[in-house]
Formats: structure tokens, sequence, C-alpha cells
């Protein structure tokens, strides 16, 4: 085998070997993928607060209500409005100061939906704040 | 050339490469610290579908 040759034939292994791995990276995510259990995604909107179990009530329940140190009332109030699942991620979100991509690998969702929820629920709290008068 | 006649379909020439390449496929079929034989055999299965689309 000659000098260019060689170097061809090193040229094709390196790239077999790079192949290769990402082959078998992308199956090994396939598999993994495929292990892992499915849950049906159900909007925090369509979940009713009897369908949380007692613990999770004990847990999220008191925490949302006594976390926030409220000085505003009615911050209080809107806040106790909430959905139990939007207090809990604002909760986790403002107070336990998690992460939303650790807020989503806990509540089992993506973390775009601990987003877009800690957006929907200031915007509710902002409204039913300036409903009141005051603006934020 | 093994590579050549493992991608134009050879099963002797696959099993070379496989030989050759076990090492990176055992690293890769590790889960949590631990080989997983049916994680090593899916990958397996898949290089030997996949192996005849490497552009040569």
């Amino acid at each position: 085998m000659n000098h260019q040759q060689k170097n061809e034939h090193d040229e094709l292994r390196a790239r077999f070997t790079a192949w290769l791995e990402t082959t078998i990276y992308r199956a090994k995510l396939k598999y993994l993928n495929r292990q892992r259990p499915k849950f049906e995604v159900v909007s925090i909107e369509e979940l009713p607060e009897d369908a949380l179990s007692v613990s999770e009530k004990a847990v999220y329940g008191a925490v949302s209500q006594s976390a926030f140190d409220f000085e505003e009332e009615r911050l209080a109030e809107a806040f106790a409005n909430l959905p139990i699942k939007r207090q809990q991620i604002l909760t986790m979100l403002f107070v336990e100061e998690r992460k939303p991509e650790e807020i989503a690998q806990l509540l089992n969702c993506s973390a775009q939906h601990v987003y877009d929820q800690r957006y929907q629920a200031l915007k509710k709290l902002r409204q039913a704040l300036m409903k009141g008068g005051d603006k934020l | 050339m093994t590579l050549l006649e493992a991608v134009s379909g050879s099963h002797e020439a696959l099993e070379k490469i496989l030989e050759l390449y076990a090492p990176m496929i055992n690293r890769y079929s590790l889960v949590n610290g631990r080989l997983d034989e049916d994680l090593r055999q899916y990958i397996l299965i898949h290089i030997a579908l996949n192996i005849s689309k490497f552009p040569m």
C-alpha cells in the first residue's frame, strides 16, 4: 500500500468511525425513548383539583398557602384563585427558586409549559390587581 | 477491504467490523454504569440494518 492509498484508507476509516458513533448514539436515544413510560398530556386547566392526590395537596396546598408572605391582601386572594397547579409552579419558581427545567422534570411536563404557566399566572395576578385600581 | 464488503452486504465482513468496534458498542450499551444487553442487541441490529447506508 503506497502513501496515498494509506491516507485514503485512514480517511475512510475515520469517516466510518464518526458515522458509526453517530449511528450508535441515535440507536441508543431511540431505544431509551422507547423504554421511557409515556404519559398522557392533560392541560392544567382541564385537571380538576380533586384529581390531585391527597399527599400532593397536603404538600403543595400547604406550601402555596403559606410559602408566600403576601403584604397585599388582594394579591393573596388573587393567588388563591389561581388553579392549584399554577400556584404550585409559582411556588416552585419563586419560593423554592427552582429552575423551569427542574420543575418540568418534577411535574413531568415540558419546560416551555412551565414558562407558559408562569406567564399566564403572572398575567392573571396582574389583571386581578389592576382591577382594584393599582398598576403593577 | 472489509469495510467495503460489509457495506456491500457481507455478513462475515460485518461480523469483523462489529468485533473491531466492540469497545465503542459496549461503551454506548451502558445505562447507569451497567451493561444493558437489550440495548447492545438493539445497537447491533441497528448497525446491521444501516451499514449499507454508509456513504463510501
